[in-house]
């Protein structure tokens, strides 16, 4: 059966581009304007993955919102934000709210389905008891590409999909030094203006687990590079 | 302003506070009209005791007899000069001696000493200007003690203010024997009359009064009154130094108020237009920092007025500033349109050339991407940089990481560059200095002339560090003198290639400059072929 993506999305051009191009795809898609709509939907039929605009109509939060109470209703289900705004505030705002992923609006397409791709293979990966072997290890790092999953010294570490590209990029060549261009290809980011606080978020997020981390190295002016 | 004569406020109402010695002025004339007056009526008085004397001697001829005089009369007693007569020149005769008849002077004595004043003196003259009697003396010449200041002021002050009267003579002494006017008139024409002479001291003055005494219808003689205006002179005296000590005392007041009110007016003046001047800095960012005065005066309006002006501007200035990320904001969802309605067309059948106009659209589309990414840029980095830690890094070795990242990014360009022996302590975030300096190298880099190199610099500078990057090139354009930090502005003329200029990478330094604290300059080289920007950093 067709994975059901939900869009929530209020610009109805746009809305309708993301959803013929998700049906091309061979998802079963699903459309909506505003938020009691698209809330009045999921109470009946959850989606498989939900992808949701941060304005909504009236509601300048309303994707924010709508997160919430459908995290509340699952765990698991794969939220991808996709909006005009692009402040560090609201991103960080986004995936406290348990968003799996941020994309700004001028994201391509390819790059969208390739995100909406890479979430339901985490989900399968999850489902899934015996994990395919599609692993990179490099010292204490381990990284399972299938279920994006990241982990230090045995200790998992909660990345984004963002985040977790980073990461991959970087230590899949290790020692080289990796531009802000690749990385923001590498990590389908569309600006570079982000990296330099994402890079800080996946330090900080390592150092949570171990103090003394300190692999990815600074490049200033070239980019960064994954201490072999 | 005119350039000319520089007249403070102060000086202005000091001036006009000149006006006040109009006060003493005013209050001399009053002395002196007061002054006057008093004599007038101590005249009357004298008239009036004269009269009095003249009324207990009328009809009293035998009082009047005096022996005849070896020497003749002047005027006969019954000779009358009365109407008709001819007046002689009365020649004051030799020092002459009266001999008055003893008993008759010993009566018209009595009746003067009933009249008796103790300041008045009082003659009785006979037609022969023979004195018949006499009673009183003048006090004359007993100088008012002076102590204290009074002893310095008191002779400025008689020798500044003219003697009552005035126009009168001055006759040798004070015993002079009285042949003044009055009583030539009260003996010819039967008229009282007063006089005021001033005796040789200069200061005493003394006024008289002659009233005839008749029998019948003839002028048997003349009663003579003289007072000295000593009683006068004090009161004037006193007058005076009271208003000058009053006068003193309310212009010294009036100056202290005047002067000290002079002062806060200017002085709130003067800060209102340093607050006014400081409220924009150098790099003409308003920072409304007017408390706006809680007078309710005009220079209160003024302030508040100021204050409402500069927050208005300091509003259109923010909402100009953040122009840039709202417009990228506002046309990111239009550009989402566009981009994915053009990539829902490719997976369509497409004719043979729209491949073409699609690769262009593509293109264009991009292009576009790019600006709005950039011109959402400093907004973004403004926002970060809000909850950036700050960091005590070697701000050398950030350089030299960038100068070898640079070599690469830009292989057509000489990169030479000259680094300290010794770490550069500072205080920031490294990977915006790094952000910084990227900046500043690809203006650099924009505008270089081919086969020139361009220059990176850090060096210990007094108690800092400067960073600086110089190229040859065109000089910067002396219109945009302080405002090439600025959001929007481009030096720019040619029109770009691929990468588009809005002016922004400068603010953008500007923006990483001042979160280390940290001056950023933008001079010509002095020999007049280049640029060179200039980051002055703190030592930490």
């Amino acid at each position: 059966m067709a994975r059901r993506i939900a869009i929530v999305e209020d610009e109805a051009a746009i809305r309708a581009n993301y959803a013929e191009a998700l049906a091309r795809q061979g998802y079963d898609v699903a459309a909506y304007a505003d938020r009691p709509e698209a809330l009045a939907a999921f109470k009946s039929r959850l989606p498989d993955l939900a992808i949701i605009d941060i304005g909504l109509g009236d509601e300048p939060e309303g994707g924010f919102t709508l997160c919430s109470e459908l995290r509340a209703m699952s765990m698991r289900l794969p939220i991808i934000f996709l909006t005009a705004r692009d402040s560090d505030f609201d991103i960080v705002s986004g995936l406290r709210l348990g968003a799996d992923d941020y994309l700004t609006k001028d994201v391509s397409l390819p790059h969208l389905l390739a995100r909406v791709a890479a979430l339901f293979r985490r989900v399968e990966a999850l489902a899934d008891s015996q994990p395919k072997e599609d692993r990179l290890e490099r010292g204490p790092l381990t990284l399972d590409v299938m279920r994006l999953a990241a982990e230090w010294k045995g200790e998992p570490v909660a990345l984004t999909l963002t985040e977790f590209w980073m990461v991959h990029t970087l230590a899949r060549n290790a020692g080289h030094v990796k531009s802000r261009d690749q990385l923001m290809h590498d990590a389908r980011l569309v600006d570079d203006g982000t990296i330099t606080s994402h890079v800080k978020r996946i330090r900080r997020k390592f150092q949570v687990v171990d103090a003394g981390f300190d692999s990815i190295e600074s490049v200033y002016g070239m980019g960064y590079r994954w201490k072999v | 302003m005119s350039l000319g004569l520089r007249v403070r406020l102060r000086t202005k109402l000091a001036i006009l506070s000149l006006l006040l010695l109009a006060l003493p002025w005013v209050g001399y004339q009053y002395v002196k009209e007061m002054e006057s007056f008093l004599l007038e009526g101590q005249r009357e008085a004298l008239v009036a005791t004269a009269r009095a004397v003249a009324t207990a001697l009328h009809d009293r001829p035998l009082l009047m007899r005096v022996r005849p005089r070896a020497g003749g009369t002047f005027f006969g007693p019954s000779g009358g000069l009365l109407p008709g007569e001819e007046l002689l020149e009365p020649a004051l005769p030799a020092p002459f001696q009266p001999r008055p008849d003893p008993l008759a002077v010993a009566e018209v004595e009595a009746i003067l000493r009933g009249l008796e004043r103790t300041t008045s003196r009082i003659w009785v003259v006979n037609r022969d200007l023979r004195v018949l009697a006499q009673a009183g003396d003048l006090q004359v010449g007993q100088a008012v003690e002076s102590t204290g200041w009074t002893a310095f002021w008191r002779p400025w002050l008689s020798r500044m203010v003219t003697p009552p009267g005035g126009e009168e003579e001055i006759v040798e002494t004070l015993d002079a024997v009285v042949t003044g006017r009055e009583i030539v008139d009260a003996l010819t024409m039967g008229a009282p009359g007063s006089r005021v002479r001033r005796i040789i001291d200069g200061q005493t003055v003394v006024v008289s009064a002659a009233h005839p005494i008749w029998s019948g219808d003839q002028v048997l003689g003349a009663v003579v009154v003289e007072e000295s205006t000593q009683s006068i002179l004090s009161l004037r005296n006193r007058a005076l130094e009271r208003l000058f000590l009053l006068t003193l005392a309310g212009f010294a007041l009036a100056a202290v108020l005047v002067f000290g009110f002079a002062q806060r007016l200017s002085s709130r003046i003067r800060r209102l237009s340093s607050d006014a001047e400081n409220a924009i800095d150098n790099r003409g960012r308003i920072t409304p920092n007017l408390s706006g005065s809680e007078a309710g005066d005009e220079v209160g309006d003024l302030s508040r007025s100021f204050t409402r002006l500069l927050e208005r501007l300091s509003r259109h200035q923010n909402y100009l500033e953040s122009m840039a990320s709202r417009l990228s904001h506002e046309l990111r969802t239009p550009i989402a349109v566009v981009r994915s309605s053009l990539e829902n067309l490719r997976s369509e059948p497409l004719p043979e050339g729209a491949q073409t106009y699609m690769q262009r659209a593509d293109a264009g589309l991009s292009r576009l991407s790019r600006i709005l990414s950039r011109m959402s840029e400093a907004t973004r980095l403004e926002q970060a940089l809000a909850a950036t830690e700050t960091e005590r890094f070697d701000l050398r070795l950030v350089v030299a990481e960038c100068v070898n990242g640079y070599r690469m990014a830009y292989p057509q360009q000489r990169i030479e560059s000259s680094l300290p022996g010794y770490p550069v302590w500072v205080r920031g975030a490294p990977d915006l200095a790094a952000q910084m300096l990227d900046k500043l190298v690809e203006n650099a880099a924009d505008f270089a002339v081919a086969d020139t190199p361009l220059e990176i610099n850090l060096a210990f500078d007094g108690a800092g560090a400067k960073l600086s990057v110089t190229n040859r090139g065109p000089l910067l354009p002396p219109e945009l003198e302080g405002q090439l930090f600025e959001s929007m502005v481009s030096a720019r003329k040619r029109d770009g290639g691929g990468e588009p200029h809005l002016g922004l990478g400068l603010f953008v330094a500007r923006i990483i400059a001042d979160f280390h604290d940290a001056k950023l300059a933008a001079n010509n080289l002095p020999s007049g072929d280049g640029v060179c920007f200039s980051v002055a950093f703190r030592l930490a």
